[in-house]
């Protein structure tokens, strides 16, 4: 054996340096095994808000202060117990529903035009952020989000509760000139959006596609067919402002909190 | 081949690549080694004390009993415990009685700044000034002493429960052109009375007989020169021509958004705001009975 | 591996040139966005009311020309030139590796047209529309294939170190970018993530943080450990620690996405786990910042008068630094205050810029050198533009440091009443004369890319004319 072949690691690095095969496959490995431990549970542990195989949400249960459950019903809409049985019957506190169209409309602008790189959709649990923004987000809340909102920038001020904050006609001028209505604002004005009409048939194929997600769909008895097929006619000559504008108008006030309740456990 | 040799005499592994890549047979550094473990280490330690490792059903939970929520407890129990004696005192006091105790009063406006700002600004300005664009002001100026709907802190506080919403018909079908220029220039002049037409056509219901506006209503004054939307001749044309909040495309929109309704602010918040707002400046002591008796047309219905 | 000394090898050089110039052209680009986004939040006017310069939509371009059109072609056009010379072979396709550049390229194009169109998925760093990703999948695996297929064949005994971090970051991209990428398309340029909220969040972070962790860092490692020992003429300082500090890298680094998501609507246990591994990593990233140092003990001298060798230590240092920062910024309570802020912002230049930007010009003007077989056309131009990126840099971060901490201080502030000090509003305010500090260490930086290709493209010339366009050696 001459010198340079002498091992200064381990017979085992040794072999994996002069392996391709051996040097892909380890590593193949060692890069696997973080991400699974981390994504994987999240999708059958409780309270990360997936609808498990039984129709549950994985055994998540929010308890109030005094240790009773909290029926899921009053965090996720649902027709079935609900008093008001249809997207158009819901109201605010009825719990978290799938996207009204023009709602499911303006979310597609909103991610266009990548709101959510100055705008986060996430309040944390701290005092400040329950002082300036409400309640701290809960997993439900997202759960109809594919492509989630969260952002990891806030640029502007979050989002999640902005929902009746302020009427639509401020929504309008804001969207079209914010500095019109906020002087220091850095916002880009959208007053363009007001000349474009809303994409009728990507925005039905998109309700479609809702319903055929292989995680968290909206359920075929939400999203029925005669209601996506009337869909077509409330999206009809609305502009893209009105339906950034319903969806901005929508966020955030589907859950009625209470207080002591522990919504992350 | 010969082997490289560092400066310090270290030997190489006896590799070489690309003519002369090679590698020192240095040991990492003692602290380095010393470091990787300690890292390891850590991390054992660090998810044995926090919620960090998933199981089957569950998770660990920690042994430092640490979740999010209890942080945030904690850390809200130390505002708390600054302002609790303050809230506690707001929470069954009327806001007209908040006023009256200075203590508290210093209290509020100082929690109304930023309650203000990041919620009431956006339509009424920084500190009450009115934001204006193209179409005029969006939203009353709240430091004045100019008040559709009277500035006693009774009719702040009903304003920002219940919300402001009036209503102007839109008049372009019902007078005429010439009519609406008459109407226009005498109420730029401040003078609505000065053509009989005010009168004659109706406007004098809301706007009162004198034209002084009717806080029940909140219709505006129009003798004062102050201007809710816009003082020109084509703003105030396109006021009568669309009206208020008349449902026209064109009309003047004023929603003042009720901010119960909304669930977005407490009790207790709005009534700091509308100490706040009273504490602007512009704030009334309190009415004759019979204006403070009428219900507000939003919170009565 | 006696082989490289035996017989000169014939190398597939061609088309590491070309990576190499459309890096420096990118560099450009990329920085000219950089700061062009960076003037519209210091003066929103400046996207003249023109949907398609909109901040929400140049952002992801910029994003997008850094990292995966100059970033992307450095680490291809190096990754190219390192394994046939680390491995005495040529590639093992020449031709494949001409795919992966004209399709690599053909990406670029397309994401300079739909980004600003607003055609976008929505993923930070993933923004680009389905069938680009298909496309993304396909390129990037042919030089996947390439790479580990001219490992495979090559001449010498042992793989070299710099071919363990960029095959990490082979296998490690495609797994991200196929799962991260699953949509079902509702037309031909939009289509909406499998995933939802929660799970969603964690997939989108493992991606995003690994986009970090194996293409900005792995990737670039893997140039330091050539262009490092090659430029300063000094062996690998230690291989004990390139072996400790590699398999601690890859195995740790995919942990770490979740640090991304604390106090989210996660569960609080994923967080932790991020931020534990976080904390750890300091340890395995310095031993690469260290390996790198020290090689040049006996070397130090030739700082002085080797610009190159400026940039490959800067960057080193930088890279110790921001790969302190960032496991700080892990800490709960550090990333309770700087999760949102221009903080962030902040720690990724003093990584992109300071780290992966400075690592590869040092990596470039070696190359360029060699591949066209000359010296520098200027060198003092090299060290114009080593200062250039140093101060932009610094100006660039220092800015973005204290003006992110004072936001996230005034976000949280309460007065001795228990109530919040500022509005929102204030805060984006305040924010101003930093953004415009910003766009000025920018500038700086960005000049700097002009001189840089202004050389490159000089060196070239000087080159060519000097022995006629086709005399250039292939074995460079
Ligand atoms: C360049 C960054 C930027 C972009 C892009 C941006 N915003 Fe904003 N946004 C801001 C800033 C700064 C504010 C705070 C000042 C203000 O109210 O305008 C704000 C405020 C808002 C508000 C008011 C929130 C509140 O509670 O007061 C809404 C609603 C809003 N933005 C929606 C949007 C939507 C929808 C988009 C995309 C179409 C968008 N923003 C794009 C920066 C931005
Ligand atoms: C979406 C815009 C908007 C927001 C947000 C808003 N306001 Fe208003 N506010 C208005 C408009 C418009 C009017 C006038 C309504 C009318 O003319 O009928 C008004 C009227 C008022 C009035 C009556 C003024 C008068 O002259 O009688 C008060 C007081 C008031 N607002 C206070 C507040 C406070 C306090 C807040 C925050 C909690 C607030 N407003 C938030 C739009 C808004
Ligand atoms: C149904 C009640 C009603 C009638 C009738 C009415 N107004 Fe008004 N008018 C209002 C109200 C309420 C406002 C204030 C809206 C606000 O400030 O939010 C107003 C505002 C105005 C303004 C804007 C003042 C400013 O400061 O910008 C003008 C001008 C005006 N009215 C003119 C007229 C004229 C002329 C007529 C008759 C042709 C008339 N109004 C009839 C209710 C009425
Ligand atoms: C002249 C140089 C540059 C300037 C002026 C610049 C400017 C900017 C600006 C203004 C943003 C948006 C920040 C925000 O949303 O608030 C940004 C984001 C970003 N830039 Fe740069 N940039 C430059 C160079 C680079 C380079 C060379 C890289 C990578 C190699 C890079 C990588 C990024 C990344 C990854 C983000 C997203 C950060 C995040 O989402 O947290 N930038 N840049
Ligand atoms: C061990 C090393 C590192 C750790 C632990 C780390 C950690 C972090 C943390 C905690 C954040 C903030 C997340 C948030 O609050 O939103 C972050 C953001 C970021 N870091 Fe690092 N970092 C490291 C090294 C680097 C390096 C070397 C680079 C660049 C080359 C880099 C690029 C980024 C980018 C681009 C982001 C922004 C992500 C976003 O869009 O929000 N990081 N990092
Ligand atoms: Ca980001
Ligand atoms: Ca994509
Ligand atoms: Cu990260």
């Amino acid at each position: 054996m001459s010198d340079h072949d002498k091992i200064y690691s381990s017979k085992l690095q040794d072999k994996v340096e002069r392996s391709t095969v051996l040097m892909f496959v380890l590593t193949a490995i060692a890069v696997a095994i973080g991400g699974i431990v981390e994504i994987v549970p999240l999708f059958y542990l409780p309270n990360t808000a997936v609808i498990g195989g039984n129709g549950t949400y994985n055994g998540t249960a929010h308890k109030d202060s005094k240790g009773n459950v909290i029926s899921m019903d009053k965090i996720v809409w649902n027709p079935v117990t609900s008093e008001h049985k249809t997207l158009e019957d819901w109201r605010p506190g009825d719990g978290v529903r799938p996207y009204k169209p023009l709602e499911l409309a303006g979310r597609a602008v909103y991610i266009r035009e990548g709101c959510y790189l100055c705008h986060s959709q996430m309040i944390r649990p701290f005092r400040d952020e329950k002082d300036r923004y409400g309640h701290y987000s809960i997993a439900e809340e997202s759960m109809y989000d594919h492509t989630y909102q969260w952002g990891s920038k806030r640029t502007g001020p979050d989002l999640a509760r902005v929902g009746a904050k302020y009427s639509d006609e401020w929504h309008r001028r804001h969207m079209k000139y914010p500095r019109d209505v906020v002087p220091e604002s850095v916002m880009p004005n959208y007053y363009w959006l007001e000349k474009n009409k809303v994409n009728v048939a990507e925005n039905i194929q998109t309700m479609k596609v809702m319903t055929m997600m292989p995680f968290n769909p909206v359920p075929k008895t939400i999203y029925t067919d005669a209601y996506i097929n009337d869909a077509k006619a409330q999206l009809e000559d609305k502009t893209e402002l009105d339906a950034l504008i319903a969806y901005l108008q929508g966020l955030g006030n589907h859950i009625k909190f209470e207080e002591g309740v522990n919504y992350r456990d | 081949m010969s082997e490289k040799h560092d400066v310090s005499g270290v030997p190489t592994t006896g590799h070489v690549w690309d003519e002369d890549l090679a590698d020192l047979t240095n040991q990492p550094p003692k602290w380095w080694m010393l470091g990787l473990t300690a890292s390891a280490l850590f991390v054992v330690v660090y998810c044995i004390y926090y919620p960090a490792i998933p199981l089957m059903s569950t998770f660990t939970e920690g042994i430092g009993g640490w979740t999010a929520i209890k942080e945030m407890e904690t850390d809200k129990g130390e505002v708390d415990a600054v302002r609790g004696k303050f809230e506690a005192k707001l929470k069954d006091m009327t806001p007209a009685a908040i006023l009256a105790d200075s203590e508290l009063t210093e209290y509020v406006t100082r929690s109304g700044k930023v309650l203000f700002g990041d919620n009431c600004a956006a339509c009424h300005g920084q500190n009450g000034a009115g934001t204006k664009d193209k179409e005029g002001f969006f939203a009353p100026i709240l430091n004045d002493d100019v008040w559709l709907y009277g500035g006693t802190i009774n009719h702040l506080y009903e304003g920002i429960v219940g919300g402001r919403q009036s209503m102007m018909m839109a008049n372009k079908d019902i007078l005429s052109a010439d009519e609406i220029d008459t109407l226009a220039n005498a109420i730029a002049k401040s003078q609505p009375n000065s053509t009989p037409l005010f009168a004659e056509k109706g406007c004098t219901a809301c706007h009162g007989e004198d034209g002084k506006g009717m806080q029940a209503m909140g219709s505006a004054n129009l003798t004062d020169n102050i201007w809710r939307f816009d003082g020109s001749i084509e703003g105030i044309k396109r006021t009568i021509n669309f009206g208020v909040n008349s449902g026209d495309p064109k009309a003047r929109v004023a929603v003042m958004p009720s901010f119960k309704e909304a669930g977005k602010l407490s009790e207790s918040e709005m009534k700091k705001l509308a100490v706040y707002v009273f504490k602007f400046g512009g704030g009334q002591a309190d009415a004759p009975a019979e204006v403070a008796a009428t219900p507000n047309p939003v919170t009565a219905k | 591996m006696e082989a490289t000394k035996a017989s000169p090898v014939k190398y597939d050089m061609e088309v590491v040139r070309w990576f190499t110039i459309a890096a420096a052209i990118y560099a450009v680009v990329g920085t000219l966005l950089g700061v062009w986004i960076a003037a519209e939040l210091a003066w929103p006017f400046l996207n003249f009311d023109i949907p398609e310069l909109t901040f929400g939509r140049l952002r992801p371009l910029h994003t997008n020309a850094v990292i995966f059109a100059f970033g992307g072609c450095v680490l291809m056009g190096t990754g190219f030139y390192m394994v046939q010379r680390t491995g005495a072979t040529r590639l093992w396709s020449n031709g494949l590796a001409w795919f992966t550049f004209w399709g690599w390229n053909l990406i670029i194009v397309l994401a300079v047209i739909t980004l600003p169109l607003g055609m976008t998925q929505g993923k930070e760093y993933a923004e680009l529309a389905w069938p680009i990703d298909i496309l993304i999948a396909v390129v990037w695996l042919s030089f996947g294939l390439n790479h580990i297929m001219t490992v495979a064949i090559r001449k010498t005994s042992h793989i070299y170190v710099s071919n363990w971090f960029t095959m990490a970051m082979i296998v490690m991209i495609t797994y991200l970018h196929v799962v991260n990428s699953l949509a079902i398309p509702v037309s031909l340029t939009n289509s909406y993530s499998i995933y939802a909220g929660v799970q969603d969040a964690m997939i989108q972070w493992w991606w995003g943080h690994n986009a970090v962790g194996f293409f900005l860092t792995s990737g670039f490692l893997g140039i330091m450990y050539y262009f490092v020992p090659k430029q300063a003429g000094r062996p690998v300082y230690s291989y004990r620690l390139s072996v400790l500090h590699f398999w601690a890298l890859t195995f740790g680094y995919v942990w770490l996405g979740a640090h991304h998501l604390q106090y989210t609507a996660l569960p609080d246990w994923t967080g932790s786990l991020g931020a534990a591994v976080s904390l750890a990593m300091i340890i395995p990233s310095w031993g690469g910042a260290m390996n790198g140092m020290m090689t040049l003990s006996g070397a130090w001298d030739k700082l002085r008068t080797d610009y190159i060798l400026r940039f490959l230590v800067v960057s080193l240092a930088f890279y110790a630094m921001s790969t302190f920062e960032g496991p700080v910024m892990s800490i709960k309570t550090v990333n309770a205050l700087s999760h949102y802020t221009d903080w962030t912002i902040g720690h990724v230049h003093s990584g992109a810029l300071g780290w992966v930007a400075m690592v590869s010009f040092g990596a470039m003007y070696h190359m360029v050198k060699k591949l066209w077989n000359t010296e520098m056309y200027s060198e003092s131009l090299v060290n114009v533009h080593f200062w250039l990126s140093t101060i932009g840099t610094v100006v660039y971060i220092v800015s973005m440091w204290v003006s992110g901490i004072m936001q996230g201080l005034m976000w949280r502030d309460y007065d001795e009443y228990g109530t919040l000090t500022h509005t929102f509003v204030e805060s984006v305010f305040e924010m101003h004369p930093y953004y415009a500090m910003r766009v000025i260490g920018g500038i700086i930086f960005h000049l700097g890319t002009w001189i840089a290709l202004y050389n490159i493209v000089m060196t070239v010339r000087q080159a060519r004319s000097a022995r006629g366009v086709n005399a250039v050696p292939a074995n460079a």
